[in-house]
């Protein structure tokens, strides 16, 4: 990542400069960045420079916030940092500490984290809770923490964002912290930038994005989303932590009310398992044969501030008094669920069969490319073992001569982050930037579609995969042949059964017409079965 | 005399038993277990801690702790509380709003990429011990694996289960 950052040359500072005449509205933010350049040229060398040329002929030298509004957690800070602070996106009340609010990373502050209670500001990945909401941006946007100063901010919405809440998004951000320019995007978009700028070139991709609230799986066409091949799966870290908790509660200790406990016992002790039936099996043997079990030292927030996995060679002292958590199965049939859903009654398909159906859905050129670029981000692929079971569930259902390739990158919660310096270099981008002018005479729905549809892709399929087959009635064929014996079908009659049978109610109306026309020549054919026309004279 | 008197009070326990034991039909236990995901997607499983706090005034509020901006000078700073009166709408609105607009426009929505039902058997496991379980409640559908975890599925959860 370091060689992006520094990668700013004179040139670039220099073109900067002429663009500050061309364009005038953003004047403020070239000042700004210019200054941030000066601070930064030290640290920049020359092989660095060159490094990033190669890739990228020009680039732009914006700066920007970088906002990644996750349900779980807020990953911000300026394009220029390293790295990006991450906040999380809730208020939380302490048993312990009555009468304060502990807003977003406010949270290290508070000595005892047992039965912290959460505000949330969103629901299913999506921010209903807007009197949640708005204090922690207040938060992470003020002056100790992520102040706004004027940066272009580029901000990350969930996929199918609805239109309320964009519209709220707006009125605050614009209104409320008076940002001068601002761009949404989806963070699977920017995660895409990433991808494509570390390998160098823009394969079409498949984004797996396993957060908090849901599991997205997103084809990227041509770096745009193909809509058609997007799949949903219920299930993120939130579901998986409210079970092991349930779990825990029935089998062990009353944990109902410690989530925050018992999302550290998950991050710590859970992994996706390789082959899950053996590991079953291995599970049921006794403890002194078990190399799956595990004691976890749970916090006591006197001694211990974070549980932990005891050694179990060694005498643990500290841990005498503590409680102390046995986990055996749980530790891979917790994130079991987001491969299988089913074992928990959730009746759809896992991430595996997601990705595929995903792949197969989209046009047939793309398909190939697809399965050798697949891209797991979000907190919840971080469980141990899940790129390489992804892997070989993936490569179980897709053709043997096609290449299987799934890409983690070392930090998949912050990855959508880092692409957003990727956007910000690209000299397009300016021109997409929606300015405060721009919100006031436009409104809200032209700027959100300026948002929305840039990212979209539609591709019609050219290649029809299979033609229809039209349902054949047999007896409609057999009536031309002689096969019964009884004599060859009259051609007038044969045309009027062989309408009738095209269609029953088309048939009936048939029927009707002939009834008023023709009584003579009607009756005797029209009341007859299809087994009896054969014995038509 | 003694001896039938007592068998006359000792009787079949499973008989006894099978008079009282309650059947739950499918679609209680659909309920049952639309409530067990909704305990999956909840927030908190306690009451709020500070609900039967009195606030005064001396309590910082969210605003207090916050410096003000700079930059918002002529305008009053809206609450929180103004925009949770503004956008007041549940999640089943939102969605239930998308879809017609989607349906209008045609295009995809929040609902159509719902990922389908999985054409692999589903598996079963024991709701005590967490292996596999090959045997279901008669009562309450749910799976056990043992005589040991059935009778400790029947003491606690089978029939007294509240979300």
């Amino acid at each position: 990542m370091s060689h992006m950052d520094s990668s700013l040359s004179d040139e670039d500072l220099d073109e900067g400069q002429s663009e500050v005449k061309r364009i005038r509205y953003d004047s403020k933010i070239y000042n700004v960045s210019r200054r941030f350049e000066k601070h930064q040229r030290p640290r920049r060398t020359r092989l660095a420079s060159r490094d990033s040329h190669s890739f990228h002929v020009k680039e732009s030298n914006l700066q920007g916030l970088i906002f990644d509004n996750g349900a779980h957690t807020i990953k911000i800070n300026y394009s220029f940092e390293e790295e990006p602070k991450i906040i999380p996106n809730c208020i939380m009340k302490a048993k312990s500490e009555r009468k304060r609010l502990f807003i977003g990373s406010q949270i290290d502050e508070c000595r005892d984290c047992s039965g912290l209670f959460y505000l949330i500001p969103s629901e299913r990945g999506y921010i209903t809770k807007w009197d949640v909401q708005k204090p922690i941006w207040d938060f992470v946007l003020s002056k100790n923490v992520c102040p706004v100063n004027n940066y272009p901010v580029i901000m990350t919405q969930p996929l199918f964002n609805f239109k309320s809440i964009q519209d709220c998004i707006d009125e605050i951000f614009f209104e409320e912290y008076e940002v001068s320019s601002m761009f949404r995007l989806n963070p699977t978009d920017l995660a895409v930038l990433q991808y494509h700028k570390e390998i160098g070139a823009k394969p079409p991709c498949i984004i797996v994005d396993s957060g908090y609230s849901f599991t997205h799986v997103i084809p990227y066409l041509e770096g745009k989303k193909y809509l058609k091949g997007v799949r949903r799966i219920n299930v993120g870290g939130k579901l998986l932590t409210n079970h092991l908790k349930d779990i825990i509660s029935y089998r062990q200790y009353h944990v109902m009310e410690e989530t925050f406990v018992i999302n550290q016992v998950k991050e710590d002790t859970c992994y996706v398992s390789q082959d899950f039936k053996s590991d079953l099996k291995a599970a049921e043997l006794p403890p002194s044969k078990n190399h799956i079990i595990r004691n976890y030292v749970l916090p006591d927030f006197n001694n211990i501030r974070r549980g932990y996995i005891q050694d179990r060679d060694q005498k643990d002292e500290i841990a005498e008094n503590c409680q102390i958590l046995r986990l055996n199965n749980e530790r891979f049939t917790v994130p079991e669920i987001l491969f299988h859903p089913s074992d928990i009654g959730i009746k759809s398909i896992g991430i595996a069969e997601a990705v595929c159906k995903s792949i197969f859905s989209c046009p047939l050129s793309f398909q190939k490319d697809l399965a050798k670029n697949i891209v797991c981000i979000g907190g919840s692929t971080k469980f141990d073992g899940f790129r390489d079971r992804l892997f070989n569930e993936v490569r179980s259902m897709i053709p043997a001569s096609w290449e299987v390739n799934v890409y983690q990158p070392s930090d998949p919660i912050t990855y959508n982050w880092m692409g957003g310096k990727v956007l910000l270099k690209d000299p397009e981008f300016k021109s997409k930037l929606v300015t405060k002018q721009e919100y006031e005479e436009c409104g809200m729905s032209a700027i959100q579609e300026k948002f929305n549809q840039w990212s979209i892709i539609d591709i019609e399929e050219t290649v029809q995969s299979k033609p229809k087959i039209e349902p054949v009635s047999y007896i409609d064929h057999l009536k031309k042949y002689d096969v019964f014996g009884k004599g060859i079908v009259s051609e007038e009659s044969s045309e009027n059964n062989e309408k009738k049978n095209e269609n029953p109610e088309e048939s009936r109306k048939c029927e009707e017409e002939i009834d008023v026309s023709s009584k003579n020549d009607g009756e005797e054919k029209l009341n007859l079965t299809d087994d009896d026309k054969f014995k038509l004279p | 005399m003694m001896k039938q008197f007592k068998s006359q009070l000792r009787g079949s326990n499973r008989l006894k038993e099978g008079d009282k034991r309650r059947v739950i039909d499918e679609t209680q236990r659909r309920r049952r277990h639309r409530k067990i995901m909704e305990l999956l997607e909840s927030d908190n499983y306690q009451d709020d801690p500070h609900a039967d706090l009195v606030m005064s005034k001396k309590v910082p509020k969210f605003e207090d702790n916050l410096e003000q901006r700079t930059t918002r000078t002529k305008k009053k700073e809206r609450t929180a509380e103004y925009y949770q009166t503004k956008f007041r709408k549940n999640f089943q609105q939102l969605v239930d709003e998308d879809r017609i607009e989607a349906d209008i426009a045609g295009r995809v929505s929040y609902v159509d990429v719902a990922a389908e039902e999985s054409n692999l058997p589903p598996r079963h496991f024991c709701a005590v011990c967490g292996f596999f379980g090959h045997y279901s409640c008669v009562a309450c559908g749910m799976r056990y694996c043992s005589i040991k975890c059935m009778e400790t599925h029947m003491d606690t959860r089978c029939l007294k289960w509240t979300a």
